[in-house]
């Protein structure tokens, strides 16, 4: 079956989402807004995208990505927002599996080995 | 990862062999994943019901009876261990060490052989080798014990509350872990072939017993266990418990929703092929014998950690050991791991923390009349308001006349005994005398102030 993508913007759209695909291994990408450019306000976020959208044929059938976008530049600075409160997410960009405490980081995000290692561990 | 700083070309093999009732675990070794960590989480798990229990005397009012839930608890520790294995995949793989999840054993000279858990074989060759296979734990050896037991390698991920438990063995493990299940509120039975704690000061030990006794977990002494059989299946189900006197002829019985084993650990070097390159390993223990810079008797292969013979089974000295070993080996440093002066804890309800010789080794070595031990009782400040125990924790000096007083021996037994104990560690290394440690003003109120 492969995997799908899908896209979502903000806290409560990414719950609902997970919630929906619960029982498939599922991995979210988390970054800041884009403009009406395309490019994000976080520069660390436009490196890491492209290698982890290489990677992505690695992670085992019937996963689903979720590509959710954060917020501005303000919302992700607030230390209460629903990101870190919730998800205990520490900066952008994060890649995680959702459900698991494995997760990369900011500039591990540009390694495509530790991209490809998250995607393929069981 | 200290030899990958020197770029080397490293290769890490680990695999975990399942328990009988087929439990494994992720990267990192016991103390991650079945030793320290949970235990110690476990323990402040426990640590915490009682302060519940305490804090009411302070003034925090709350009407419900407090319950404690065994699987919130697990999950919460499991995730964090979790978090522990991919933080030393990402580890590995960042300091380009090539991890692979697959069981090792040397074939032929410098050639291991990696099985992986779908039985996939490959052969790597390497310069030099470096065994830190550890322990796993010893069972009984009686009817029962493989299929209705567990051990520390099963509890701390046991999806079931273990319910009315039997722990058999007076090591720190089934201390410690009889200790925690109680402070949790289950029933807990101990059941002691001979001494507590053996190899740690006997008068500590037997304190430490007391206590245990006082504060709820039933003691079983001079008895072993000489069959276990399954009175209903479930989770938990309900054993019965055969044991016989080591003094005698008398036999009891006793019925428990879990057995929980822990009479020691054995080395695992039986089945990595140590004889198909040479290395000796003491026949009756399984240990390796290593000289002071870690090196087996094959000039190539050195080994850390627990499977070493006469050095102490703790997660710091292993990789101390490691460490200074690479150090010695590619970045041209001399210094030996110091095994003299370790410092340890025992995270029993009553902590333990310990540094040097206990009363009796001390008197064994340098004779009775050539030591003075200094001792106090003495009554924690946060134990006065919720009137608890008055006259139970304890220090002891032990200082050996011939060396200016020099401590040999520290002991306290009481709240934060790792805490208290690690500073005192560095003042040993540094020859602390009983006229400097008297010489240094207490910090008050605390618990340490009474050593100063």
């Amino acid at each position: 079956m492969g995997w799908e993508e899908k896209q979502v913007r903000g806290y409560p759209e990414f719950v609902q989402t997970a919630q929906r695909y619960h029982g498939r291994p599922i991995f979210a990408l988390f970054c800041g807004d884009k403009d009406a450019a395309g490019k994000s306000w976080c520069p660390d976020c436009v490196t890491a995208e492209p290698v982890v959208r290489k990677e992505l044929h690695n992670m085992p059938d019937e996963s689903v990505f979720i590509y959710c976008l954060v917020g501005d530049r303000s919302y992700w600075k607030d230390p209460n927002n629903e990101f870190r409160k919730n998800l205990k997410l520490t900066g952008v960009p994060t890649l995680l599996k959702y459900g698991t405490p494995q997760k990369l980081v900011e500039e591990e995000c540009f390694k495509a080995e530790l991209v490809r290692m998250l995607f393929t561990e069981d | 990862q200290e030899a990958a700083k020197y770029e080397k070309k490293v290769m890490v093999l680990d695999f975990v062999m399942p328990t009988p009732l087929g439990n494994s675990w992720g990267l990192g070794g016991t103390c991650v994943n079945v030793g320290c960590i949970p235990k110690k989480l476990m323990h402040q798990a426990a640590l915490l019901g009682q302060a519940l229990q305490d804090s009411r005397k302070y003034g925090w009012q709350f009407t419900e009876e407090v319950k404690h839930n065994w699987m919130t608890m697990t999950e919460s520790v499991q995730n964090y261990i979790g978090s522990l294995n991919w933080g030393y995949r990402v580890s590995l793989r960042e300091k380009n060490v090539t991890y692979e999840n697959a069981y090792g054993e040397f074939v032929g000279p410098h050639t291991v052989k990696a099985t992986n858990k779908r039985g996939v074989e490959k052969l790597y060759t390497a310069e030099r080798f470096l065994i830190a296979t550890g322990e796993r734990p010893r069972y009984l050896g009686i009817p029962g014990d493989k299929e209705y037991c567990i051990s520390s390698d099963d509890l701390f991920s046991l999806p079931y509350c273990p319910g009315k438990t039997l722990v058999v063995g007076a090591s720190y493990v089934a201390l410690e872990c009889a200790g925690f299940l109680a402070g949790l509120g289950l029933d807990v039975t101990v059941m002691v072939r001979s001494i507590l704690l053996r190899g740690f000061d006997q008068d500590i030990a037997n304190k430490i017993g007391e206590y245990m006794e006082e504060h709820g977990i039933k003691f079983i002494r001079e008895f072993v266990p000489i069959k276990v059989e399954q009175i209903e299946e479930g989770t938990p189900g309900r054993l019965k418990v055969t044991a016989k006197s080591t003094t005698g002829n008398q036999i009891t019985e006793g019925e428990y929703n879990t057995v929980l084993v822990a009479i020691g650990r054995d080395a695992c070097t039986r089945k990595i092929g140590l004889d198909k390159v040479g290395v000796k390993i003491n026949e009756k223990t399984g240990k390796i014998p290593v000289n002071d810079e870690e090196q087996t008797n094959v000039p190539y292969i050195y080994a850390v950690g627990d499977i070493l013979q006469d050095k102490l089974e703790l997660t710091p000295v292993a990789i101390q050991a490691a460490r200074l070993l690479v150090q010695r080996l590619y970045g041209g440093a001399t210094s030996k791991c110091d095994y003299v002066n370790v410092p340890t804890t025992v995270f029993t309800p009553l902590e333990y923390g310990a540094c040097g010789y206990s009363e009796e080794a001390a008197v064994q070595k340098f004779g009775e009349e050539n030591i003075e031990v200094y001792h106090s009782h003495f009554w924690p400040l946060e134990w006065t308001v919720p009137s608890r125990d008055n006259n139970k924790c304890y220090a002891k000096i032990i200082c050996n006349i011939q060396d200016n007083e020099r401590v040999i021996g520290f002991h306290v037994l009481g709240p934060n005994a790792g805490e208290i104990t690690q500073g005192f560690a560095a003042a040993m290394r540094c020859g602390l005398t009983k006229e400097q440690l008297d010489s240094t003003i207490g910090i008050h109120p605390v618990c340490a102030e009474v050593c100063t």
